[in-house]
């Protein structure tokens, strides 16, 4: 219980500064349900006022007192407070409702934006350690969780400890021996809750282990559809389909059944309860001390009672789901963001020379780069090559900021990059990265993604120079085909060609190439390389590549072994060095028989 | 909401058992007020304490009576709403299953996910909704409305006027409500949409420096979806109020009619007090009903979602009559002028592409990144369909054949391969599923799969573990080759399925190939010289047409695109002519 009130506490700190912008919306939002529970807490009894005028007026016709009648005046009295009453409810349910939309709709906007604000702001690195569906389920399901359950859940919660005390208030000050009866109704119903509860959850489980599994095997079977396809296995894969889907849908009906008994139970003890008091409250009646409007009005109010109760257990595993939601997406919130350059050195026309200078680099302690030195000259070719896993990717990471470095530095025209403003330092590379990102749009605007204010005529030119552009003219509705959501509707090769057309369009002073052509064919990549190279005339670029036939004109090669440079030169050199380089090359060219 | 209807058919009888237990519902709500106001009217009045005595009794017997209603409704609820949701499932399955690639691209494997799984799983609750909730709004209404009727007519009176205008309220809700909420739903989709692109391009985004405008972006999408989400909260929450108004005021006005009749002796006060009673079960099962028009917009996408599935044309199916397998000395595929172009695609993909292939012949394509040779010889197993000229086997149409007996005659190796989660002898024999062990191993031999299944701590018991990480992506192109083989067909199609594979693999492979191919016909997409050097016959594409055909040796010499590759891979001296 300590444990759950701490959850409680600590949700309701974080979710503050978000509410606080809103705080009068919904502390009207609060008063109005206060109000309109009090409305309604009062209206039986008013209501019961007509009744036991009415029918001490009708006793006393059936009397047969003189002049008896009913009591019109009195009536018409009650009758107007009682409008009144009803009018302030309604009124107070429409403030509510507007001002309590407004407050947490607006709050969970800006929880939405202080999320993607704060992508913007977390380090790579944070993306590595975390699995891509889970952060991405936080932001979509768990806000849309917290948002459902303060929208629902808030009001039915206050409104329903109101309806109870109320009520109970209402019924004791009729008659506090019966309402002792009638309070019995909530233990009961507690206790019924946990026992059903308990049993229930055992056929939630294995619902949810049933839906997992019939997840698995849709994900399986339709991404090897192709498979099922070629291999004629349509009816034997329907049938399993079938067979799983059936054992969902046989705990999926336990677990529903098992739940919804809750409420019938519960109820069978309200029924009881009036029964008995309907007993208790006419003989009462009969004795002359309880009025019969007093009974109507303690009646409705037992029926008032059971609403709330029946739904503790609904509520509850609403708000437990909520807790948690609240406590996910702020753990995204509270991680730690970039470091951000205080003064940062202008960047503008730059040479191109770059300098790595002793860099180390690493991390969970793992060493990646180790003493790297290199001085790299304006305009040169430098292609670096090596091994899967010896750090060329990371490499290009710190050039660009994704990490820092833990030792040494990084310096372009002699200025250390953590000198600079991030945005500033990236401005001047063009690059092309080994995950081809397209995002879900035409093909026109992922290619004009490299500089947003391109012309139609430069866009349509890039992707000339790209070689794609007669694939384009292929595809369903050309420049305006949409990339599909999962980007499958294109190779992965004529991916790769959009993304070097979005590069050659930003036109950048330092191009990057890590792995661009590796889904391209040879003929092709070497087009490329040539139509690349009048690009980037004098300007310098990194070419990162895993086929070496490509690379042998680059001014510098690197060779990385276990994050260490262990061979450079050109490529005729590194040759004639008869080392790690020549091994490699050979491995790719010479063993073909 | 044709969709559930139409599933709603096939439970009739729970449906009737569902609509009996829902009158045991109202039977208990109603009949409790009936009889508190006999216990008032007859048993005070009349001083008779037995008579609330046995009232008493009868609230007990209602009770139980009413209980065992409930509870029953909560069965009939479940098992229509699961076993629906299990149909419905049943039958998007069986449906996808029928698409060609055309179709299933189409929607794309995540958009299929959800609309089997969360889709169905939304028409549930709504059906959960309709059985329990709206279901037992009319019967509330109509019970309450004859008891009403029963205890004044004049006051019924009343309530039937209200009664329009109610009705009027919920259909003009439920008319704004729906479009409101579609455009909610896919400013939703647009939102996560978004947030995706951004974490699976978060690399992308900062080199370019974009991401003020993807955070403008994702600003404009939220306040979009925070407005549409707004107007229907409020929308729905207002509603409710409303209709109690109404109904309140209605009962104040009861008050006052039933005041006068009173006075003229033509009515009792305890029936004014089960008026008022039936009058408040009324409205709240009004209110209850309110609960249907949060779900309904909702289901409602999700409906169409579903449908949209199952009325999906399937544009490649078997023809009326197909043809027998004919008898052939000698096996053969022929492509006689193919052209082919995507809908809508502004140039063909592959322009009047012939060819012909015998048994025992390999054939090889090479060509550019999208230059068609995937298109090509994805049209052999009709994943798509020929626009123009015909693509013949054995001296027939492959539309002649059953899709069936078509893709039993072809063993085709993608590049990507996928294999299912099971051990590696199962994944084998999905190839042939009566093959014996031998049967396997052999094929594991000659893709050069043999050593590595060995070296696996169960060999070829070997659990494949979903998304198939344990083993790298060379020894799943050979366990997928396997897998062709172990089907005999009588012609394989290799899908650059030999890019994962190192050089020396790749030439036993070949080997081995050539020995237990030989009564086959080979086709061979590769991006490799090497892989293809040895083929019968290579042809070369270039933006869908056939540019050379012929051995390695004299494209070398008279096809330019083909000496292009080959000088970007090979040796000067491998170049040389002899």
């Amino acid at each position: 219980m300590s444990k759950k009130w701490q959850t409680f506490k600590r949700s309701i700190k974080q979710l503050s500064p978000f509410i606080s912008p809103y705080k009068w919306g919904f502390f009207v939002a609060i008063l109005m349900v206060v109000v309109t529970n009090i409305a309604l807490a009062i209206a039986p009894t008013v209501e019961g006022m007509i009744t036991s005028q009415l029918m001490s007026d009708a006793t006393n016709i059936a009397n047969h007192v003189p002049n008896a009648g009913v009591n019109f005046a009195a009536i018409i009295k009650i009758i107007i407070v009682l409008v009144m009453i009803y009018l302030i409810k309604t009124l107070s349910q429409v403030v509510l409702t507007f001002a309590l939309t407004n407050s947490i709709q607006n709050a969970m906007h800006d929880l939405r934006n202080a999320l993607q604000e704060k992508i913007r702001h977390l380090p790579v690195s944070y993306f590595d350690k975390h699995q891509f569906g889970d952060v991405l389920s936080r932001i979509t399901n768990d806000v849309d969780t917290v948002s459902n359950a303060l929208q629902q859940t808030l009001t039915q919660i206050i409104s329903g400890v109101l309806t109870l005390v109320l009520a109970i208030t209402m019924m004791v000050r009729i008659n506090a021996m019966m309402a002792i009866v009638v309070c019995m109704i909530i233990p009961i119903a507690l206790l019924i809750t946990r026992f059903i509860v308990h049993r229930s959850q055992k056929r939630f489980k294995a619902q949810q282990d049933a839906l997992g599994k019939l997840n698995g095997a849709i994900t399986e079977m339709y991404t090897g559809y192709n498979e099922i396809l070629l291999f004629n296995k349509q009816k034997k894969s329907i049938h399993q389909f079938k067979d799983i889907n059936e054992n969902l849908c046989q705990n999926a009906f336990k677990a529903q059944f098992m739940s919804s008994i809750i409420s019938p139970c519960i109820s069978f003890v309200t029924y009881t309860v009036i029964g008995t008091i309907g007993l208790i409250g006419s003989i009462l009646a009969i004795n002359g001390t309880l009025k019969i409007g007093q009974l109507q009005a303690f009646i409705r109010y037992i029926w008032q009672v059971n609403d709330p109760i029946s739904q503790v257990s609904n509520l509850s595993s609403q708000i437990q789901s909520a807790f948690a939601a609240i406590s996910r997406v702020f753990e995204v919130l509270n991680e730690e963001e970039e470091v951000i350059t205080n003064h940062p050195q202008p960047v503008h026309e730059i040479e191109g020379n770059v300098t790595f200078d002793h860099v180390y680099f690493g991390y969970n302690e793992k060493e990646i780069i180790h003493d790297l030195d290199v001085d790299i000259k304006s305009g040169q070719m430098v292609a670096v090559v090596g091994p899967t896993g010896s750090g060329k990717t990371t490499l290009i990471s710190l050039l660009l900021r994704f990490y820092d470095v833990t030792q040494g530095g990084i310096k372009i025209d002699g200025v250390d990059i953590r000198d600079m403003d991030r945005e500033d330092l990236r401005s001047l590379f063009g690059m092309v990265l080994q995950d081809t990102w397209l995002f879900n749009g035409t093909i026109y605007d992922n290619i004009r993604y490299g500089r947003m204010d391109a012309r139609k005529d430069e866009i349509i030119e890039a992707a000339k120079q790209a070689n794609v552009h007669h694939f384009i003219r292929t595809q369903p509705d050309g420049y305006n085909m949409q990339i599909n959501e999962e980007g499958n509707n294109i190779s992965q090769g004529e991916k790769q060609l959009l993304t070097i057309a979005r590069a050659i369009l930003k036109d950048p002073q330092i191009m990057i190439l890590d792995e661009a052509t590796s889904s391209v064919d040879t003929r092709l990549e070497k087009m490329l390389q040539e139509a690349m190279q009048n690009v980037m005339k004098n300007r310098t670029s990194f070419v990162i590549a895993h086929r070496l036939s490509t690379i042998k004109s680059a001014d510098l090669i690197l060779v990385v072994r276990d994050g260490r440079i262990v061979e450079k030169g050109t490529h005729q050199e590194l040759i004639q060095l008869n080392g790690f380089y020549e091994q490699l090359y050979n491995a790719q060219f010479a063993q073909q028989e | 909401m044709k969709l559930i209807l139409k599933y709603l058919k096939k439970y009739k009888k729970l449906l009737v058992l569902n609509v009996i237990s829902v009158f045991g519902f109202a039977l208990v709500e109603l009949g409790i007020p009936t009889i508190i106001a006999n216990m008032i009217d007859i048993g005070v009045k009349n001083q008779d304490r037995n008579y609330l005595y046995s009232m008493w009794g009868a609230i007990l017997v209602i009770s139980i009576v009413g209980v065992a209603g409930t509870i029953l409704l909560g069965y009939c609820c479940a098992k229509i709403s699961t076993s629906i949701t299990r149909d419905i499932r049943n039958d998007i399955f069986t449906k996808v299953q029928d698409f060609s690639p055309s179709e299933f691209n189409k929607f794309g494997i995540s958009s299929l996910i959800t609309r089997t799984n969360n889709d169905a799983f939304q028409i549930q609750m709504f059906i959960n909704v309709i059985l329990r909730t709206a279901l037992m709004t009319p019967v509330m209404l109509v019970v309450s409305f004859i008891m009403t009727l029963r205890t004044s007519l004049d006051l019924s009176l009343v309530i039937a006027a209200t009664l329009p205008i109610v009705i009027l309220g919920v259909i003009l809700v439920a008319k704004i409500s729906e479009p409101m909420s579609q455009k909610q739903q896919a400013s939703l989709d647009h939102l996560n949409r978004i947030s995706r692109e951004n974490l699976t391009g978060i690399k992308v985004i900062r080199a370019f420096n974009n991401d003020h405008y993807e955070q403008a972006r994702f600003n404009e999408t939220n306040v979009e979806f925070t407005g549409y989400t707004k107007k229907i909260f409020k929308l729905m929450s207002v509603t409710q109020p409303i209709f109690f108004l109404l109904m309140n005021l209605a009962a104040v006005f009861i008050f006052y009619l039933a005041s006068q009749m009173i006075d003229a002796g033509t009515l009792q006060v305890g029936r004014l007090v089960a008026f008022q009673d039936y009058l408040f079960h009324a409205m709240f099962s009004m209110m209850l009903f309110c609960s249907v028009f949060v779900m309904y917009p909702r289901a409602a996408v999700s409906a169409k979602r579903i449908q949209e599935i199952l009325s999906t044309q399937v544009l490649i199916k078997d023809k009326e009559s197909t043809m027998d397998v004919p008898s052939v000395a000698e096996h053969s595929l022929e492509f006689d002028h193919v052209t082919f172009v995507y809908p809508d695609g502004e140039e063909p993909v592959l322009k009047d592409v012939s060819f012909k292939a015998c048994q025992g012949e390999t054939i090889a394509f090479i060509g550019s990144t999208g230059s068609g040779k995937s298109t090509l010889i994805n049209l052999i197993p009709r994943f798509y369909d020929v626009s123009g000229g015909m693509i013949k086997i054995d001296g027939q149409n492959v539309q002649d054949y059953s899709m069936e007996t078509l893709r039993e005659k072809i063993g085709f190796i993608p590049q990507k391969a996928m294999l299912f989660t099971g051990t590696i002898a199962e994944n084998i024999r999905y190839g042939k599923e009566d093959a014996t062990m031998e049967e396997i191993v052999h094929a594991a031999k000659i893709a050069q799969g043999y050593d590595f299944i060995m070296e696996k701590p169960n060999g070829f018991d070997e659990v494949i573990t979903e998304s198939a990480t344990n083993v790298s992506g060379g020894q799943r192109q050979r366990l997928s080759i396997a897998r062709a083989l172990v089907k005999k067909p009588e012609i394989y199609i290799f899908d650059d399925s030999f890019s994962a594979l190192d050089f020396k693999t790749d030439a036993m492979l070949r080997k081995a190939l050539k020995e237990e191919t030989k009564q086959s016909i080979m086709l061979v997409v590769a991006q490799r010289i090497s892989t293809i050097m040895e083929a019968d016959k290579i042809i070369v594409l270039h933006e869908g047409k056939v540019v050379g055909e012929g051995t390695h040796k004299e494209l070398l010499k008279n096809c330019s695109i083909y000496y292009e590759i080959a000088a970007s891979q090979l040796s000067e001296e491998e170049l040389a002519y002899e």
